[in-house]
């Protein structure tokens, strides 16, 4: 059974009993995980490759749904509604649970459009509303002043790490409550894996944030809360200081020391 | 020298020379359509209608704006379908059996000799009818053109990364928004220029229309009658006896040999455009 550490906070997510079933396959890839997500917190879910940290990130607003076969058991709770009900507005769950991916996507448009594009999903036509909230969400971004002369420009043309940056702009631009962070900067250079890394602490304030990681030094530097994932289960859920000075689980302790990976 | 340099010396030799063989024959057909054309372009090309032979005010108006009314109609019903075909088998079909099997369909109907396409378009649309028209043939050429589309539609949109659909999905969309206003930006290039091309392949097709707009030596623009078209009007005028006709039909090989090489080079540049960004 996993180890898991008191939470202070509300829990924003509660995931209870969850397995999860890829299509075709009999084997679950996550076995029974039980862990709360803090809100307002930063949880970072960390492990070696293959361990199921990215399936579980990507239940939490059900982007596997996009791929028929794959099942679901258990239970994952957020605002008083079991999100795997299938009667759940998936549309409307992924407003409040936005997403951040591995490579940079932006979309073959301007930046502008970009960052406007999920505000125009939600039927938002008022142009100055548009560009009041654009320019807001760039700012929250750190990359309005950048890019505040060439809203017009194609997005292709930003560098990496600009990139990604707008498509945390375009994730936050419709104020979702949780936003996902799948391996935000294994893709990015140094520097701007350290913007991104200090607008993850930022955003906190304003809302949830659960982030995979495959470095754990990221995972410290950024994280309230470490869940160790091993082999499609959690091993352990820690504070994320006591966690990587004093783990409670032996296997823990074996992967930030380095001993597998 | 040794035996390598040899054989290396002889092999490009061979390829080059097999290369400049394959050139020459592409710029002798040009160079042919270009001087015997060009001499038999004028004015009169675009203002006169087709006459006898021996009837000064002659020209290829009728079969220019047949062509172009052909061409239009078959563009108007094939991109669509083709299209939206497309999508089916990239977004919605994937690799399920029903969409390989439409795949599979569409590109044996791509290799179908295109006078059995006319043949079958002459058994729905013109026997019933009873005569020839201008719809008919641009059904026929639509039918060309829809493999063609379908296919690079198709191609296109699977080459758009899955992550930008993932992302759109992550921000709300609903499929339909995903495709129309992502996905198919993404592909947008690869879209126009295989539509280019179809283009291209169908304007230079004489077989579809030989029994279907059949061909009209008076100026209509009337799809329910029979219309002239640039490739028939060649056909007939090129095999006649009469010197004047010939060269109309010289014209119009000119006309229609620089227009395909227009459609074709404009969709080279745009993927070349593309390469580089």
């Amino acid at each position: 059974m996993a180890v898991l550490c008191e939470v202070r906070e509300p829990k924003e997510i509660d995931i209870q009993n969850f397995s999860f079933y890829y299509a075709g396959s009999e084997k679950p890839a996550l076995k029974s995980i039980s862990m709360p997500v803090a809100k307002n917190r930063v949880t970072a879910l960390i492990g070696p490759s293959g361990c199921g940290k990215s399936t579980l990130l990507r239940s939490l607003n059900r982007i596997h749904d996009l791929y028929p076969g794959n099942r679901y058991e258990g239970k994952i709770m957020f605002k008083g509604q079991n999100i795997l009900d299938k009667k759940i507005d998936l549309i409307a769950l992924r407003i409040k649970i936005g997403m951040i991916f591995q490579k940079p996507t932006p979309f073959p448009m301007s930046i502008f459009d970009n960052v406007a594009y999920g505000l125009r999903l939600q039927g938002i036509r008022n142009k100055s509303e548009l560009q009041d909230r654009v320019e807001d969400a760039l700012k929250g971004a750190a990359l309005w002043n950048e890019v505040k002369d060439r809203l017009k420009d194609d997005a292709n043309a930003l560098s990496g790490g600009q990139q990604q940056r707008l498509c945390i702009a375009r994730a936050v631009a419709v104020k979702p409550k949780v936003l996902l962070f799948d391996e935000p900067t294994s893709a990015l250079d140094p520097i701007s894996t350290q913007a991104v890394e200090e607008l993850v602490i930022d955003l906190k304030e304003q809302m949830t944030i659960v982030i995979v990681t495959h470095n754990m030094q990221q995972a410290a530097r950024v994280s309230d809360y470490t869940a160790f994932m091993y082999l499609g289960e959690l091993i352990e859920l820690g504070e994320t200081e006591e966690f990587f000075i004093n783990p409670k689980v032996k296997l823990s302790e074996e992967y930030i020391t380095g001993k597998f990976g | 020298m040794n035996k390598r340099k040899v054989i290396n010396a002889v092999i490009m030799t061979l390829s080059t020379l097999s290369a400049l063989l394959g050139l020459i024959f592409l710029f002798w057909i040009l160079w042919t359509l270009f001087s015997k054309g060009i001499n038999a372009m004028g004015i009169n090309i675009f203002i006169y209608d087709t006459a006898p032979p021996g009837v000064k005010e002659t020209g290829l108006r009728n079969a220019l704006v047949g062509h172009l009314l052909l061409v239009m109609v078959a563009c108007l019903i094939g991109i669509p379908f083709g299209i939206m075909a497309g999508t089916y088998l990239s977004e919605f079909g994937k690799n399920s059996k029903y969409a390989n099997f439409i795949r599979d369909l569409s590109d044996v109907m791509m290799s179908a000799p295109s006078i059995v396409i006319g043949a079958f378009v002459y058994a729905i649309l013109v026997n019933p009818v009873g005569h020839f028209s201008g719809w008919a043939g641009a059904v026929a050429l639509a039918i060309m053109m829809i493999p063609i589309v379908l296919r690079t539609t198709d191609d296109m949109l699977s080459l758009v990364p899955q992550t930008l659909r993932e992302a759109a999905y992550a921000l709300g969309a609903p499929k339909y928004k995903v495709t129309m206003q992502v996905v198919y930006r993404g592909a947008k290039v690869g879209m126009v220029t295989g539509i280019l091309l179809a283009i291209a392949r169908i304007a230079g097709e004489t077989a579809p229309l030989l029994f279907t707009s059949f061909n009209n030596n008076f100026f209509s623009t009337d799809l329910n009658q029979a219309m002239a078209s640039l490739t028939v009007t060649m056909f007939n005028f090129a095999t006649s006896p009469y010197e004047d006709w010939i060269d109309l039909g010289w014209a119009a090989a000119f006309i229609l040999g620089a227009f395909v090489l227009f459609v074709n080079i404009v969709g080279r540049v745009i993927i070349k455009k593309r390469g580089r960004n």
